[in-house]
């Protein structure tokens, strides 16, 4: 019943709509100001900690283009979240409209086993998997760029490509030995 | 049951905006004054929105029982042959545009005002340049078989070189050993024998020529005796 349903909506002109989830609400931050800095297009960013979201805003909000779950490495709370927020997307929302994008997979303290997990999460639900860098501005430029790119395509802005080609040429893919323990 | 809802949702949505325009059908003075552009911008989003959706009722209908291993080996298969589609369908367009362009500077070129003229001398230079850059391309052709011709020539002689240098080699190498172990004996007795006799020589003259001056004959009117002294002076006198 309160599942975010990607058709709902017409879409605007020239506009593009994020909606970034993550539960320590911090990375999302420095990334909307960043995404909004876009001229080109418009692009309006809503940020959530989680889903469902909340059935107030259900007749202002427009169409979402693309639904990006940040999942910090370091913390098991972050993937659990989103993991349970997947429920309350629609389906329709998995060709290619949603992107995982993962923080501190450089830590050392983080366990391999994680890395894993949210890689086989992507691979199972046919995602992109994006590494970002969020302590520098430019791993926040770089991980903007990249987002902008696939928000476009999933926005219907480019015209020879859609969002579920494109999910298909960067989707996460899992290597078959990923079970066997690493080198260290 | 849930895209039937959506779609259900997206007409009345529609119906709505189509009602709330009728009343203003002239001058309307409103927000959007939709350009050419943006009217093709937002037919383009919209049929993104309608093919995803199309797409998604169609995930709904055909149920066949296929597992996912069987779906993704074909998924290359479709992908390339969705790409194949692209690139023709790209290169297409990009002909349609230079064919497009040329007309366009055709018919320019008919008009005969100013800029067919700077047009006319734009094209008449690049026929220059391109005339000249093909005379280059010859000349270097030419150039670039007389360096392979001559490289040829060198390697020749190098190979010729090689090949005398390791005759002359062969045949040194080969000399030496037999007539050495052969006659060395005879050649170091010869030797011997050859210093044996010019030391005795030597020593004769020397003696002659202390007898000539000891007792002052007189060599010059005596033609042998001159002819013999003439001799002494060849011979060193130490060796």
């Amino acid at each position: 019943m309160s599942l975010l349903k990607p058709f709902s909506k017409l879409p605007g002109l020239n506009t593009a709509n994020i909606l970034l989830v993550e539960s320590e609400e911090q990375f999302q931050q420095s990334l909307a100001d960043a995404l909004v800095e876009e001229t080109a297009v418009t692009v309006n960013v809503r940020l959530a900690k989680s889903l469902p979201l909340p059935m107030e805003n259900k007749e202002s909000r427009p169409r979402i283009d693309l639904v990006v779950f940040i999942i910090n490495l370091t913390s098991e709370l972050s993937f659990q979240s989103a993991e349970a927020s997947l429920k309350y997307l629609d389906p329709g929302y998995f060709l290619g409209k949603v992107c995982f994008m993962v923080t501190n997979a450089r830590n050392a303290s983080v366990p391999t086993e994680r890395l894993d997990a949210v890689r086989k999460l992507a691979a199972s639900l046919h995602c992109p998997l994006l590494f970002a860098e969020d302590q520098t501005p430019d791993g926040v430029a770089n991980a903007t760029e990249r987002l902008l790119t696939i928000l476009k395509v999933a926005a219907g802005l480019v015209p020879t490509a859609t969002a579920l080609y494109l999910s298909n040429l960067t989707r996460c893919t899992v290597p078959p030995d990923i079970d066997q323990p690493s080198f260290d | 049951m849930d895209p039937s809802d959506n779609v259900g949702n997206l007409n009345h949505t529609m119906e709505a905006v189509g009602l709330n325009d009728g009343p203003v059908p002239n001058g309307s003075t409103g927000q959007k004054d939709t350009s050419p552009t943006d009217m093709l911008r937002i037919k383009q989003q919209m049929s993104n929105q309608c093919f995803e959706m199309a797409v998604q009722l169609q995930t709904g209908k055909s149920k066949r029982s296929c597992s996912t291993s069987e779906a993704e080996r074909d998924l290359p298969d479709y992908v390339n042959e969705l790409e194949r589609v692209k690139t023709d369908h790209f290169n297409s367009t990009m002909t349609l545009h230079r064919m497009q362009m040329w007309h366009a500077i055709g018919e320019k070129l008919k008009q005969n005002d100013l800029e067919a003229d700077a047009l006319k001398a734009a094209s008449d230079r690049c026929m220059a340049l391109c005339s000249r850059i093909k005379q280059l391309q010859r000349e270097s052709r030419d150039l670039q078989g007389e360096i392979t011709e001559t490289q040829k020539k060198r390697l020749e002689m190098k190979r010729l070189t090689h090949e005398k240098m390791k005759e002359m080699e062969g045949l040194t190498s080969k000399k030496e050993d037999p007539d050495t172990e052969k006659y060395k004996a005879a050649l170091e007795k010869g030797r011997a024998n050859l210093e044996k006799y010019k030391k005795m020589a030597i020593m004769t003259q020397n003696v002659l020529r202390g007898i000539l001056l000891a007792c002052k004959v007189n060599w010059l009117d005596d033609p042998q005796l001159r002819d013999i002294v003439m001799t002494l002076e060849e011979f060193p006198t130490s060796d």
